[in-house]
């Protein structure tokens, strides 16, 4: 223990000045004694920051110059959202599939709704007449499909407490919905992707249904609950 | 083990509880600290036997944080829950993230068991409740002949509804919920600490001492400490400056009332509401006797009921807002940050927490050394103060986000002035750079 004596306190540590006034302390050095307190250990420089910094800068460099060059080559097209949207993606995979500790099931939908959005849109700008329609015709419904697939054998491999998938597991369903939907009014012509999507769900559900009825509406009230 | 299920294994957030997951963030953090310093070095493996044990017996707080579409809640954490070695920075970020989801975490330090507790679990009596729990199972693991006398919540009781209900939801008045603008306040200015950490200065005195001090100025503990450290502020920050502009708002302190002892409730989650004491300092001659008047009279009215139901009813009405609730959360959670930094952080200079008495069984006392409470200190609340007592020692705790400590000294150097023995403790984080 030793003494301050401005403050006229005593103070246990085995520190040279008084916290309050920061002048010398009486009193001898204690060997035995542990201070209440853990020293600070300033924080290792992070990696991970740098990294995020490095893939951004990289991301925007590479995004700038794809649109200079095809402004400047202007050919009628703006061909550069091709690479522009698959960057965006690579992007959005390092950031909220790898980085992110976020649920699984959440990544697999994000990243399978992004995926979709990305290559409608290719579809629509860049695919020649005859040959329009394939993503929406094959690749949404099954996409759509094959997320559902995934984040079943997920929560059935790992045997983990699926409250916190089912969720996402809901939301991939009522997106399997909006194939059906558009195929009733014509906006997909091929309907058996989208009929295969459908009833996939149709059947995980009614297994989430008649074997976990309780999990369903448990979680229902709990996310939506006012 | 048997494994304790209560059929409800989800929570909403209590209506003080909403708040902090929206606002709190790496600085403004929203955590407190309970720390029990024992007569031996504490043995790690037996305190994590402990609190695997008596977890379960907290459904409350066996909890992780979710969000939902229109609020987050509270879910069941099936996670394991492990104790840690005590940081240097003092209540850091429970980020739901880390901590495998839990909103609290034991830390452990030669002969100390220290408790951190995000707001939004409990408060502080909820919060002593479960390191009772804990340090009592520790007690009977080690071997040491202890009762609990009634006064901690063992393994072999159930969880009740009283002890997980809102009950700012059982006892607000509906029709008394008028709200009262309010001033901002004076701001205590200093140099960041780097990397944000937290200074923590805590002084030990005699309890006697203490209440002799109070008696002689005819207050309360609580009104005598108020007083002090409005006057504290007023000769370290505003006196002979009182003229310039930026010294015109009131100096507030931001005293939190248990309302437990004012209502019948036996919540563990958070039941407390506040009183605020505070002057405009625009004179060079204020004395502290001037200052206690002024603070006794504050206090007689915050504590009188129904301005206490009135500031409950006011946050239930709130939370209670059609077009509030309906709204997503994701917006919802900008419209809670821009209200509470326009109404809730800029109204207070300082936060004053007094626990109270801290009371063990008979035959826990020999093993117990001395108690203390802190709160974190964030960019607007640069200075905070928690005070607790127990048996003959009462602890007075100063947390702080800035270099300076000219408040802490003059406060202190009052107790020394009038011969009273005082003994620091500090984390001395200002040597390490």
């Amino acid at each position: 223990m030793k003494y301050c004596d401005k403050c006229h306190v005593d103070v246990l540590t085995n520190q040279k000045y008084c916290p309050l006034c920061h002048q010398v302390l009486q009193g001898e050095h204690d060997d035995t004694w542990i201070e209440p307190y853990p020293k600070f250990i300033p924080l290792r420089r992070e990696i991970l920051p740098l990294t995020k910094k490095i893939i951004l800068f990289i991301t925007i460099v590479a995004i700038v110059t794809l649109l200079v060059i095809n402004l400047t080559v202007w050919e009628g097209k703006l061909w550069s959202l091709i690479p522009i949207g698959s960057i965006l993606y690579v992007f959005m995979i390092v950031r909220y599939g790898v980085l992110s500790r976020q649920n699984i099931a959440f990544k697999l939908a994000l990243l399978t709704t992004v995926l979709i959005l990305l290559l409608n849109m290719i579809d629509q700008q860049f695919t020649e007449d005859g040959y329009k329609g394939w993503a929406i015709n094959y690749v949404t419904p099954l996409a759509l499909l094959s997320c559902n697939v995934a984040i079943s054998a997920i929560i059935w491999i790992r045997r983990i407490d699926f409250r916190d998938y089912i969720f996402y597991l809901l939301a991939i369903m009522v997106f399997s919905l909006v194939p059906i939907i558009l195929c009733l009014f014509n906006i997909i012509t091929v309907a058996w992707p989208s009929i295969a999507a459908l009833g996939l769900a149709i059947f995980i559900l009614l297994i989430i249904v008649f074997f976990f009825p309780k999990s369903i509406k448990d979680e229902i009230k709990k996310r939506f609950h006012l | 083990m048997e494994h304790i299920r209560i059929a409800n294994d989800w929570f909403k957030l209590d209506n003080a509880a909403k708040i902090f997951p929206a606002i709190s963030t790496k600085k403004e953090t929203n955590t407190f600290r309970v720390r029990i310093d024992l007569i031996e070095t504490v043995d790690i493996d037996l305190l994590q036997q402990a609190i695997n044990l008596i977890l379960e017996r907290y459904p409350m707080f066996k909890v992780r944080l979710k969000s939902g579409f229109f609020w987050n809640y509270l879910d069941y954490n099936e996670r394991p829950f492990v104790i840690l070695p005590l940081p240097q920075r003092v209540c850091g970020s429970l980020s739901p993230k880390e901590h495998n989801g839990y909103l609290f975490q034991i830390y452990y330090w030669n002969k100390s068991i220290i408790l951190e507790m995000f707001h939004s679990l409990a408060d502080g009596s909820g919060a002593f409740a479960l390191i009772k729990s804990l340090l009592y199972q520790y007690m009977l693991l080690k071997g040491l002949k202890i009762s609990p006398d009634n006064m901690i919540l063992t393994r072999d009781s159930l969880p009740t509804v009283e002890e997980y209900e809102d009950s700012n939801l059982t006892y607000y008045d509906p029709h008394n919920h008028k709200h009262v603008p309010e001033e901002k306040a004076f701001l205590i200015k200093g140099t960041p600490i780097s990397d944000g950490n937290i200074g923590l200065i805590s002084a030990t005195i005699s309890t006697k001492d203490m209440m002799d001090l109070a008696r002689t100025y005819q207050a309360s503990v609580t009104e005598y400490l108020t007083a002090l450290m409005l006057h504290t502020i007023y000769i370290t920050q505003i006196q002979y400056r009182e003229h310039l502009k930026q010294n015109q708002k009131p100096v507030k302190i931001f005293v939190p009332v248990n309302l437990r002892k004012h209502f019948p409730s036996h919540s563990l989650r958070n039941f407390t509401n506040f009183v605020k004491s505070g002057m405009v300092m625009n004179r060079s001659d204020i004395s502290f006797e001037e200052i206690l008047i002024e603070t006794k009279k504050q206090f007689a009215h915050g504590l009188q009921k129904s301005e206490l139901i009135r500031k409950m009813s006011e946050n239930v009405s709130f939370e209670k807002n059609v077009l509030l609730r309906a709204t997503p959360y994701f917006l919802k959670k900008f419209v809670l940050k821009i209200g509470y930094n326009m109404m809730g952080l800029l109204l207070n200079t300082l936060s004053f927490s007094n626990l109270g008495k801290i009371d063990f069984p008979e035959s826990m006392q020999p093993h117990i050394d001395k108690i203390s409470v802190g709160v974190y200190s964030g960019h607007y609340n640069t200075v905070n103060f928690g005070v607790v007592t127990y048996k003959d020692k009462f602890s007075m705790t100063f947390t702080r986000s800035i270099v300076e400590t000219t408040i802490e000294r003059e406060f202190f150097r009052h107790f020394t002035a009038k011969g009273i023995h005082m003994t620091l403790e500090s984390n001395f984080v200002e040597e390490y750079r």
